[in-house]
């Protein structure tokens, strides 16, 4: 499944323009130091952190887009910092737990 | 036999806390790493004639590297973590070298050393070029790369705004007042 396919399944809102890829997997953290350990290139990234760092974070370990749960506002920063390493941020109204719900029902898992 | 084309992944994950102490009777800085409970902002400490203060801690990791294929294993207890450049100073040796990998699509990283016994004792290019291929080889190249640098190239720390890759005032509601790392 590539990240234009995600956005429409799930209603997604892309927050920059960004050139989609094939999701490769599920990645769930909060920690940046988590998602540096254990995301793998092509992983969709979901938290609820906004600043600016995922970007980096996400750039280093290759993920296909990061996804922000609760609809929780991004700010400009983050934003612009994206759209420059084209890293997709997708926004979802869904809180983390139902999200992961609805990925896995995708067929997205952990790998 | 053919010197062996090194497949590198993560070993030896330890997580903690990168710690960021400062002395205010000889202005020194000192970071370490902590696997333990992480002190907190503004405790303080004597030793000899020096006031250690804690100034940041940030949830980290440390990590080895090692070769899947033949099985070298290649250290890196020394690794404080990555910085990545925010354009701050137009004349700093990072800023002019990550516009130039930028053409490239490569983004540059600059890999940090433990403070101060680090200071005098920059990586090697070969081991920053273990960290460049750890992170190239798991990662879809057609699109962009990643360049490791050394932290020697930043002459002055002190107005260095780059931010580190920790985490540190992550979930902060209200807009950070910027600062320098160290």
């Amino acid at each position: 499944m590539t990240t234009r396919e995600l956005i429409e399944k799930l209603n997604l809102k892309p927050l920059v323009k960004f050139e989609h890829r094939e999701i490769t997997g599920v990645f769930v953290s909060d920690m940046l130091s988590d998602v540096m350990a254990g995301a793998k290139s092509g992983n969709l990234w979901v938290t609820v952190q906004t600043h600016k760092s995922i970007v980096p974070a996400g750039n280093l370990v290759d993920v296909s887009a990061i996804i922000i749960t609760s609809k929780k506002e991004v700010p400009q920063e983050t934003i612009d910092l994206a759209e420059k390493h084209d890293i997709g941020i997708l926004s979802s109204e869904l809180p983390t737990f139902e999200l992961v719900g609805k990925l896995y029902g995708l067929g997205l898992v952990t790998r | 036999m053919p010197a062996c084309q090194h497949a590198w992944e993560l070993t030896n994950i330890k997580y903690g806390f990168v710690v960021f102490e400062k002395c205010t009777h000889c202005n020194g800085l000192r970071t370490y790493f902590s696997h333990e409970d992480h002190p907190m902002i503004g405790d303080t400490y004597r030793e000899d004639k020096c006031s250690w203060t804690c100034m940041e801690n940030a949830q980290s990791i440390q990590f080895d590297l090692q070769c899947a294929n033949c099985g070298h294993l290649e250290k890196f207890q020394d690794l404080m973590g990555f910085l990545y450049c925010t354009q701050c100073l137009p004349d700093c040796k990072v800023e002019l070298l990550r516009k130039e990998y930028e053409l490239k699509k490569s983004w540059a990283i600059v890999a940090f050393g433990f403070l101060p016994k680090n200071e005098t004792r920059p990586f090697s290019p070969e081991r920053l070029q273990i960290l460049t291929d750890y992170f190239n080889q798991r990662r879809d190249t057609s699109r962009s790369t990643i360049t490791v640098l050394s932290y020697d190239l930043i002459e002055d720390f002190s107005r260095c705004k780059g931010d580190f890759i920790h985490d540190v005032g992550m979930l902060s509601l209200q807009p950070q007042i910027r600062k320098t790392p160290f």
